[in-house]
C-alpha cells in the first residue's frame, strides 16, 4: 500500500514534468507562428474577394471615396486593436487618400463568420475600385503598415 | 486631449501599467510549473484564487499586481505605456476556468486531467509573459462566433 503510494506520486510528477515540457514547446511554437503571421498581408482569390466586398459594403464601407480603405475588426478584450486603431487614425490625419472604418466584431457576428474573421485585429484593405487588395490578422508592424498605406495612397514618407 | 474626453476615457476603461500584467504572467508561469512538477493540486487551487481575485475584483486587487505596484514598479523607471484593464482582466477569467478544472482534477483523483488543464493555463501564461500575446483574449471572438453558429 505504502509502496503503491510512492509509485503513484512519482508517476504524477512524471506526468507533470512531461506536461511542462510539452507546454513550453507549444508556447514556443505559437510564439514563432505569431511572429511570422501577425499582420502579414495575404491576398484572397478573386472570387472569394468579390463575395467579401459585398459583405464589407453591407457594413457601410464605401471604397470609391478614398484611394485606400482600411476596415478593422476589433473586440473589447483586445489590447493590440487599440494600438492599431490609434496608428491608423494617425496615418489618416496625415494621408488624405486613406479612409478608415472600424467595426466592432461582437455586434456584427454574421459578417465575422462570412468574412471568416478569427482573430482581432483583422484588417481588410480595399482600393478605390472596391478591389480587395489584401487582409491581415494580428497587429501589423508599424513600419509595414505605413509602407502599405503609402504604396496605395501615393504618399511619400 | 481635453479634460472632458480624458475623463470619459477614464470612466469607460481603467488603465494599467503594461508591465504589471507581464510581471504577473511570469509569476503565474513559475507557480504553475512548480505545481505541475510537484503534482500539487493545492498550489493550482492557490493560483485559481489569485485568478479569481483579478478577474472578479479587478486588477487593482490582483495579488501579483499588488506585488508589482509596491515592490517592483518603484525599482523600475516611470510608467511608459498604459493599456486598458479589460483584456488582461478577461484573461484572468479564462485562467480561472482552467485552474479550477486543474484543481478539481488533482484533488478528486484524476491527476492527468489536473495536469493537462494546468498545462493549458501554463501555455497561456508563458506565451503572455514572453511575448505579451493574450491567448484568453483571442478565445473571446472564437467563442462568440461559435455561439452564433449554434443559434442560427
Amino acid at each position: 500500500m505504502h509502496l503503491c503510494g510512492i509509485r503513484l506520486r512519482a508517476g504524477m510528477s512524471g506526468v507533470g514534468a512531461v506536461v511542462v515540457a510539452v507546454a513550453l514547446a507549444v508556447a514556443g511554437g505559437a510564439a514563432w507562428w505569431l511572429r511570422t503571421r501577425d499582420g502579414a498581408v495575404r491576398s484572397p482569390g478573386s472570387e472569394e474577394g468579390g463575395q467579401m466586398q459585398a459583405v464589407l459594403r453591407r457594413l457601410g464601407v464605401r471604397p470609391a471615396e478614398a484611394d485606400l480603405t482600411v476596415v478593422q475588426f476589433s473586440t473589447a478584450f483586445c489590447g493590440p486593436c487599440r494600438a492599431t486603431r490609434a496608428r491608423l487614425q494617425h496615418l489618416q490625419s496625415t494621408r488624405p487618400g486613406l479612409a478608415y472604418v472600424h467595426v466592432d466584431a461582437e455586434s456584427h457576428l454574421d459578417e465575422v463568420r462570412e468574412l471568416d474573421v478569427r482573430r482581432t485585429p483583422t484588417l481588410f484593405y480595399l482600393d478605390r475600385d472596391g478591389e480587395l487588395v489584401g487582409r491581415s490578422s494580428g497587429a501589423p508592424r508599424p513600419e509595414e503598415l505605413t509602407a502599405l498605406v503609402d504604396a496605395h495612397t501615393g504618399a511619400r514618407s | 486631449m481635453t479634460a472632458q474626453s480624458s475623463s470619459v476615457v477614464a470612466r469607460h476603461e481603467r488603465m494599467v501599467d503594461v508591465r504589471g500584467p507581464r510581471f504577473g504572467a511570469w509569476v503565474t508561469t513559475v507557480v504553475l510549473a512548480v505545481a505541475l512538477l510537484t503534482g500539487s493540486g493545492w498550489l493550482v487551487a492557490a493560483q485559481a484564487v489569485v485568478f479569481a481575485v483579478g478577474a472578479l475584483g479587478g486588477l487593482r486587487y490582483a495579488p501579483y499586481g499588488v506585488v508589482f505596484r509596491f515592490l517592483v514598479a518603484p525599482r523600475l523607471g516611470p510608467v511608459r505605456e498604459r493599456e486598458p484593464e479589460a483584456p488582461p482582466r478577461f484573461a484572468q477569467l479564462v485562467g480561472l476556468l482552467f485552474a479550477v478544472i486543474g484543481t478539481l482534477g488533482y484533488l478528486f483523483g484524476s491527476p492527468v486531467t489536473g495536469a493537462v488543464a494546468t498545462g493549458l493555463a501554463l501555455v497561456a501564461a508563458v506565451l503572455n509573459a514572453a511575448t505579451g500575446f493574450c491567448l484568453g483574449c483571442e478565445l473571446y471572438l472564437i467563442i462568440r462566433r461559435a455561439q452564433t453558429a449554434r443559434a442560427s
